[in-house]
């Protein structure tokens, strides 16, 4: 160690030299032993080397100006000094200055004690996760997060950050959840994750095993996990337009069936209508009137004012309620109130609610047939696979809303079937920005961070770039992992903290390290983590390339034969001829939804009649008819 | 020879300004165009001394001077220095003709050698602390010797070069490969024409060879070489004289031994003030044995 009058140790800091060739660098822990019962444990932040000249003009000098001149006989002697910041000290009381004494690497059990990890790594039961593999001067360390500090109760929540392609962002996170699967202690309840697939096939094949090195291997088996893909693998995914083909990539014939359909209608989207709408549709009148809908009329019996009985479970139902209403007004003389809401307002809440099945169609379906997450039925140890990738943007909103909404209320009520859930959301700076309008999407992600931990619900968040992020949801993530970095973000103020070296290395950090903070950890590490076990999208999708979509009545049968491997497509097809499509998928949908045991017959029972119903003026009763229909003038 | 003498200060008159030369190689002395610079050849060890003394307390008037001197050798390998030989004695100086019986035993009980340093009949405190000083660099000088001996002996092939005269060394075994490089001009051997040619000397040039004259000792051939340009600056400015011992192999290498100087200019030996005469090596010699000396800084 070395201290001098400008250069002095302090509680938090100190400086040491090095031989020229020794293979410590940035993020290397070191430790310092008095001898007398002092112990410091300190982690490399900074590092000059410099050598006895005094200015460069005698090097020019000495060159006699010719760049291109022999080098000298004589290395200049050099110094290592190297910076480090304090981890920890043993005893912790009196604080004190660091002691001038010999610096050494530190050893495995250094490692433990330097990051307060022999707190609950020895803990019975432990609530050690492992995150990664500490490696310096040849030694290499099992680094460990505290389940209880990254799941709650005692704080929560992770965030993750780094360029796109780079920073191993979606490659961290799986590796930690198989983790979290792996040691999450028993006593401690049950868990489970969801993930939203929000581009391309990233999280579509992760039931699938990845190739590893034998490296990866290695380091699978020094963190004690198994080194497989994820075993209880649930996907989700919305339909096509057509109602029929599943929008996702992972549409593999071999893979097909393993995907079930995410299907809501009326009841499952009012709640979050006002995730749908923009921050114009929402006054007071209008959020009066859908709360009106959602208390009095969707779900239960409702009776107009003019002898009409209305049983509204679905975006149709909902289209004959507002027929009555405007009729009725209508008949009594061109009324523009009713109960206390105006014509106008219903007008536009009508046009705003009926179009989101358009809009999100696929997802949201016009009849009461819904095909939903097993909320109450969630698996321990089972990854929830949303994908969102082909949904547009207004799509992923309303899915992610409800999803975590409903997360949410099942863990409050302690039904959900596990007693803790991480939520992965990638692109977090979409879904909470640090600045624009106050979303109904950003409130709940805000409501998440500060109270999920009591909840059991832990939000994994990612983006590239910290700063575009709300601060109070990053800010309360206990747990921050850092891959590589853009230079510009990392000049952002929120990295003030960060020494100039550790952002250097950060900004040319390789693909599978890391740099990890949390509670314990007095300053962040950088650790090297294996690549997940489980299939990465882009090999998923060259191992398994997307199907095609297939005719309607193909694709029924396809879905079909998700339940029995025997059903035919010739069987299916004579089956649905005659029938209106949107009838096909509601029968389609409550069979995949009932899983009976013999689900050609179960779907041929709940096939409607053959003739469709129609208004007394011929218009199809399902379909979401024009308000004020105006001739033709080039009808026949 | 070493940093640290402290009996010189700017001012005082030169002991010997003048001393005796004979011209081995070229009569009159000339100025020879060595050639570009050449490496030295590997392992080649530099070697030099250094020596802190100070006034510790007095017993009456007599002063009780502590004092450190040490000297090392170092090797060149690979572009890198490393420890060769390294001699340092750290002791006491005192005018043991004016000490007391308790005192010489308060002094024993230090535990450190004591040296007693000439005496004059009169006390004066100056000529006390130069008659110590006189002591501090006669062990300097010890050190240097011993350390150069151990590398002369555990390096049979290897050349070395010190800082200073190399009149100790010339004849002992191994005094063929010990170069001496003199700083200091105090001391003129030449006179006339020749001192004229010597001290004007271009850069990259040395002097014929001379056999400068050594009190008591045997003979040493000494050379005048210019390391860089003086022009405009002063004379001395880049100008050293090396020494090797008296042997017709000195007249056939000094050209030889004049380009590896020259190919030691590089790294400047900057802070030192003396960076134009000052190879590198000899300067962080200089700088090791003062960071190994601890609190005598």
């Amino acid at each position: 160690m070395v201290a001098t009058e400008l250069l002095p140790s302090s509680p938090y800091q100190f400086h040491f030299w090095t031989a020229t060739d020794a293979t410590i660098g940035i993020g290397a822990i070191v430790r310092v032993d008095d001898g007398a019962g002092r112990i410091v444990h300190a982690v490399i932040v900074d590092g000059r080397a410099y050598s006895d000249l005094p200015t460069p003009l005698h090097e020019v000098v000495a060159a006699e100006g010719n760049p291109a001149a022999q080098p000298p006989p004589t290395r200049r002697v050099e110094i290592r000094l190297w910076t480090a910041a304090v981890l920890r000290q043993e005893p912790p009381e009196p604080v004190q200055p660091v002691p001038l004494a010999t610096v050494h690497l530190a050893t495995e059990s250094d490692v433990e004690i330097a990051l307060r990890m022999d707190a609950y790594v020895r803990a019975e039961p432990s609530t050690a996760i492992p995150i990664g593999i500490y490696s310096a001067g040849g030694m290499r360390a099992p680094v460990y997060l505290d389940a209880d500090f990254l799941l709650g109760p005692e704080s929560a929540h992770l965030n993750i950050n780094g360029v796109s392609g780079l920073a191993t962002k979606t490659s961290a996170v799986l590796f930690l959840l198989s983790s979290i699967f792996a040691h999450f202690p028993r006593s401690k309840g049950q868990i489970a994750a969801v993930c939203f697939n929000v581009k391309g096939p990233d999280l579509t094949f992760l039931d699938q095993p990845a190739a590893l090195t034998a490296a990866d291997r290695e380091m699978y088996a020094a963190l004690g996990i198994p080194a497989e893909p994820f075993k209880a693998v649930r996907f989700y995914a919305p339909f096509k337009a057509d109602g029929v083909n599943l929008n996702t990539l992972r549409s593999h014939p071999d893979l097909a069936g393993s995907v079930e359909p995410l299907v809501w209608g009326l009841r499952e989207v009012l709640d979050f209508a006002e995730v749908l709408l923009n921050r114009d549709d929402i006054d007071a009148k209008a959020d009066a009137f859908l709360d009106f809908l959602g208390d009095r009329v969707v779900g239960k019996t409702f009776r107009d004012e003019w002898g009409g009985q209305h049983r509204v479970e679905s975006f149709a139902g909902l289209e004959r309620l507002f027929r009555a209403i405007f009729d009725g007004l209508e008949s009594a003389g061109g009324r523009d109130m009713w109960r206390t809401h105006h014509v106008a307002t219903i007008r536009k809440v009508r046009n705003r609610l009926l179009n989101i099945s358009t809009r999100c169609k696929g997802l949201v379906t016009d009849d009461d047939t819904a095909h939903d997450l097993p909320f109450g039925a969630f698996d321990d140890r089972a990854l929830y696979v949303i994908d969102v990738a082909g949904v547009d943007q207004l799509g992923q909103d309303l899915v992610f809303t409800r999803v975590v909404s409903k997360l949410r209320e099942h863990l409050e009520r302690r039904d959900l079937g596990v007693d803790h859930v991480v939520v992965f959301v990638d692109e977090l700076n979409k879904y909470a920005p640090a600045d624009g309008p106050e979303t109904y999407v950003r409130r709940m992600l805000l409501d998440i961070s500060e109270r999920g931990r009591y909840l059991g619900l832990v939000l994994f968040g990612a983006q590239q770039f910290r700063s575009q992020v709300h601060r109070r949801v990053v800010g309360n993530a206990s747990t921050t992992i850092y891959g590589r970095m853009d230079s510009d973000e990392l000049a952002m103020p929120g990295y003030q903290t960060i020494s100039a070296a550790t952002k250097s290395k950060l900004a040319t950090l390789p693909k599978g390290e890391l740099m990890v903070r949390h509670p314990h950890f007095a300053h962040p590490i950088f650790l090297k983590f294996p690549r997940p076990a489980a299939l990465a999208g882009r090999q998923g999708i060259e191992r398994f390339p997307p199907a095609p979509d297939v005719p309607f009545g193909e694709a029924v049968a396809r879905q079909l034969r998700v339940l029995d491997r025997r059903i035919a497509a010739s069987g299916v097809q004579d089956l649905i001829d005659g029938h209106r499509e949107v009838d096909v998928r509601s029968a389609l949908l409550a069979t995949r939804r009932a899983r009976p045991r013999d689900p050609l017959a179960f779907f041929a029972a709940r096939l409607r009649p053959s003739i469709p119903r129609r208004t007394a003026d011929g218009g199809d009763q399902s379909a979401v008819q024009p308000l004020k229909p105006v001739e033709d003038p080039y009808a026949p | 020879m070493a940093a640290g003498s402290p009996h010189r200060r700017a001012g005082q008159p030169i002991t010997d300004p003048f001393a005796t030369a004979w011209l081995v190689e070229d009569d009159p002395l000339r100025a020879i165009q060595v050639g570009g610079p050449l490496r030295s050849p590997p392992g080649t060890g530099f070697a030099d001394g250094i020596q802190r003394w100070m006034v510790e307390g007095h017993f009456g008037l007599a002063p009780v001077v502590r004092a450190y001197v040490a000297a090392a050798v170092l090797t060149r390998r690979d572009g890198s220095l490393a420890m060769a030989a390294e001699e340092h004695e750290e002791f006491i100086v005192v005018p043991g003709e004016r000490l007391t019986t308790e005192q010489r035993d308060a002094l024993d009980r230090v535990g450190l050698p004591v040296y007693e340093s000439d005496t004059s009949a009169r006390v004066h405190p100056l000529v006390d602390q130069y008659a110590a000083a006189r002591i501090v660099e006669t062990r300097r000088e010890t050190a240097e010797r011993k350390a150069v001996r151990r590398f002369v002996d555990a390096e049979p092939t290897s050349w070395l070069v010190m800082d200073g005269s190399v009149g100790h060394l010339t004849g002992g075994p191994g005094a063929e490969r010990v170069i001496g490089l003199v700083k200091s001009h105090e001391t003129q051997y030449l006179e006339g024409a020749d001192l004229l040619t010597a001290l004007t000397l271009r850069e990259g040039c040395r002097s014929s060879v001379f056999e400068r004259s050594r009190a008591g000792g045997t003979p040493v051939y000494s050379w005048y070489l210019r390391l860089w340009p003086w022009t405009e600056r002063d004379l001395l400015h880049g100008l050293t004289r090396l020494e090797r011992w008296a042997d017709r192999t000195t007249l056939e290498e000094a050209t030889l031994v004049s380009r590896w100087m020259l190919g030691e200019r590089a790294p400047i030996s900057t802070p030192d003030a003396s960076w134009d005469r000052l190879i590198y090596p000899i300067h962080h010699i200089e700088t090791y044995l003062r960071a190994r000396m601890g609190g005598w800084n």
